[in-house]
């Protein structure tokens, strides 16, 4: 069981790093407790995203796509569209994980996707804006051509998953640049995201329906 | 009572042997020119497979699968992956030497990473060991019989157009793996199925993401030493 709690803790990361994107543009001057205020309005997101891994192995990037849907205050979609559809789906207090097979979207019943919930509860804390009051993480920002807020694991729950995360904000765009997971020297997870939309109605049924 | 236990041992054998019978031309100039199948790779390669993974019957999920494997040197390097970028399984093989670098549960369980190199070898790699026989089968499908030092089997069978089948008996002619490699989009790995009969059945089926050669430079590989 232990690969599907990694899992969890990488797809909490995955989902953490994009809820950075609900920080409003304005407060990455250098507080977090403005952060805390401003995400108090954030009700909804839905952005698509391109996820580049890289890796020793690979010659070049291996290159994901996909979409992201939250709506406050729990409910999330993760879906990935290419090169192998999955989704991830946090609603009502229920998990399920659906990865493409035989054409249909199967559901994950080994169990694992229910100890999501345990995300969950600390997902929950960075949508308050709480980034640096999450006893996973410690957060830094710093100022310069563009703002950086760099995440590391304060305990050992992420030992041998997550070295650090980086969020650069480009401060001419007044946009999130990009988000980097390195999770060791061979291995690292960039995402970019784009068409981002903040408290724009989403449909309950992107949290219900998988086809 | 020794007869009676050599008779049931051969019984039992017989029972399990699946291992069809490969005639030969008759023509001996025929037999000569005769080629075996051959799909396997000629160059160093970087494949990416989306798998489907079923075992026992269910099925398990999908991950991703990537492999670079030299035909030259049967340098093997893979990862799988779950659908979301995280690493679940990183190790390398070079000659006898295994290396794991990363093996997550249940992919760190005896000797999953060397069964899986061996199974990415039998995919892309022209058997090794003595050829047995070449010929044709009962149903007329051209067949090549290798068998490597540790005993195994090996059959190369010229399938159905664009396809081939690669079959892995063990001494006793138990059938181990099954393969077949589907040429769809121009690169003979399009669509690799994979049935292995271990402690749990299990069928792997490979759709191919992406396909490129990694050049090697003047001795050096292009892919970097770790």
């Amino acid at each position: 069981m232990n690969n599907y709690r990694d899992l969890h803790r990488y797809f909490y990361v995955l989902v953490c790093s994009f809820l950075l994107l609900s920080l409003p543009l304005t407060v990455f001057a250098d507080s977090f407790e403005q952060l805390r205020k401003d995400s108090a309005d954030i009700q909804t997101i839905q952005a698509s995203f391109v996820q580049k891994k890289f890796m020793k192995i690979l010659t070049k990037p291996l290159v994901s796509e996909g979409r992201f849907y939250y709506v406050a205050p729990d409910s999330f979609r993760w879906e990935y569209l290419k090169p192998l559809r999955s989704v991830v789906i946090v609603h009502k207090g229920e998990t399920r994980r659906y990865t493409a097979s035989g054409g249909k979207m199967i559901e994950d019943k080994s169990g694992g996707a229910q100890a999501m919930k345990i995300v969950l509860s600390e997902v929950t804390g960075w949508m308050s804006g709480k980034f640096d009051q999450n006893p996973s993480f410690t957060a830094t920002l710093k100022e310069g051509t563009n703002t950086l807020i760099t995440l590391s694991p304060a305990g050992k729950s992420m030992t041998g998953m997550i070295e650090k995360i980086e969020i650069t904000i480009s401060k001419k765009a007044a946009t999130v640049k990009s988000v980097k997971i390195i999770e060791s020297a061979n291995a690292a997870t960039r995402i970019d995201f784009t068409n981002v939309e903040i408290n724009k109605v989403i449909s309950s049924s992107v949290f219900q329906d998988v086809q | 009572m020794k007869y009676i236990s050599l008779f049931i041992g051969i019984v039992f054998l017989a029972s399990c042997s699946t291992m069809p019978v490969i005639t030969a031309p008759m023509l001996l100039a025929t037999h000569k020119n005769l080629p075996c199948p051959s799909p396997f790779l000629k160059e160093k390669y970087q494949l990416i497979h989306a798998i489907e993974v079923n075992a026992a019957g269910n099925v398990q999920g999908a991950i991703i699968g990537v492999t670079v494997v030299d035909p030259y040197t049967r340098f093997v390097s893979c990862a799988i992956m779950s659908a979301e970028g995280m690493v679940l399984l990183e190790a390398k093989s070079e000659g006898e030497k295994l290396i794991i670098y990363r093996a997550l549960p249940p992919f760190d369980s005896g000797d999953f990473a060397k069964n899986l190199i061996d199974d990415i070898r039998l995919i892309y790699f022209n058997p090794q060991g003595l050829l047995q026989k070449k010929g044709n089968l009962p149903d007329g499908s051209t067949a090549c019989r290798w068998q490597e030092e540790n005993g195994n089997f090996i059959d190369v069978i010229a399938g159905k157009p664009e396809s081939t089948e690669i079959k892995k008996y063990s001494v006793g002619g138990r059938l181990k793996r099954y393969i077949k490699i589907t040429q769809k989009t121009g690169n003979p790995y399009s669509i690799i199925e994979l049935q292995g009969s271990e402690m749990v059945d299990y069928t792997l089926l490979m759709t191919l993401i992406e396909a490129q050669p990694v050049k090697t430079i003047k001795g050096k590989n292009s892919e970097k030493k770790r």
